[in-house]
């Protein structure tokens, strides 16, 4: 992964999450430095690494997500205990 | 201390899973989908799937990573059902950005995008942030967003949102381009001058 046609293609393919560390840190580095395709490719790398950090920090924002209804709550309640007492009769 | 014959974590009865994880399950729905009925049903499907396959939870991992699990499913099914009943248009904006955007990028991509108006490394750890850039997520206009959220949210391959979307792999980087161009603009818009504190 050394020119910038290829950075740009993996870049473009999404898959920046699923890389190994050492071709991250050789596609940083080749963005970093790149005076050709660095200043757009900044951006989409800097984008893919929010992402990433985004989905570390998720699970944190679940009390501020936005909360199910009470009252399809309840009929949620009604339906599952109905459902897992017929699993419990057909064993 | 775990107990050496059940080596399991505790597993909580489908009958209080509402009370546990309902609220939980229901806000990544709703973070993916952005439609409370949408949600409310997935986080119903993901409840009776999870009651027919409760034999099969082995007690590795908490059940509601287990459970979540199965509502990421529901959910790529969710925005491909949606997809399908309301075909995604590409109208002719979207072709000459394609023409225009494929002529650049060939060989090395020139556009040249204005820099951040603040450093976004700098909030990562802020989980402020997060709270800003989920509400900036949703302002990404569809199909983008449905692209986004499938192809970097839920790691779906390219050829898997290509297929569920009925687009090419061209027009899915069209659209990823052009959601994380207003994420990036929703962003400044909604975050500039928050970090310095």
């Amino acid at each position: 992964m050394f020119t910038c046609k290829q950075i740009s293609k993996v870049l473009s393919n999404e898959d920046y999450q699923k890389l190994s560390l050492m071709s991250r840190f050789l596609l940083k580095l080749h963005v970093k430095l790149c005076l050709f395709c660095g200043k757009y490719n900044r951006q989409v790398m800097e984008s893919h690494e929010m992402c990433r950090c985004y989905k570390e920090h998720e699970d944190n924002l679940a009390p501020v997500r936005s909360r199910m209804d009470e009252l399809q709550k309840d009929q949620l309640k009604a339906l599952l205990s109905s459902h897992s007492s017929k699993v419990e009769e057909s064993k | 201390m775990p107990d050496a014959q059940h080596p399991k974590v505790e597993i909580a009865a489908p009958e209080t899973w509402v009370d546990r994880y309902g609220d939980y399950l229901y806000g990544y729905a709703m973070s993916r989908l952005r439609n409370p009925d949408l949600a409310a049903d997935c986080v119903q499907d993901t409840f009776m799937a999870g009651i027919k396959a409760f034999e099969r939870f082995d007690g590795s991992r908490d059940i509601k990573f287990w459970l979540r699990g199965i509502m990421r499913n529901k959910i790529v099914d969710q925005i491909r059902k949606s997809i399908k009943e309301k075909k995604v248009d590409i109208d002719t904006e979207d072709e000459a950005i394609l023409e225009s955007f494929w002529y650049k990028y060939t060989g090395i991509a020139t556009t040249n995008p204005d820099p951040w108006q603040f450093n976004p490394r700098k909030a990562y750890d802020n989980t402020e942030f997060w709270v800003v850039f989920e509400t900036c997520i949703d302002q990404v206009k569809e199909p983008a967003r449905q692209a986004f959220v499938l192809r970097v949210l839920e790691d779906q391959t390219t050829e898997e949102v290509c297929k569920a979307m009925d687009i090419s792999a061209n027009y899915l980087w069209v659209l990823l381009h052009r959601a994380r161009a207003q994420l990036k603009i929703a962003l400044e818009a909604s975050w500039t001058g928050k970090d310095v504190k």
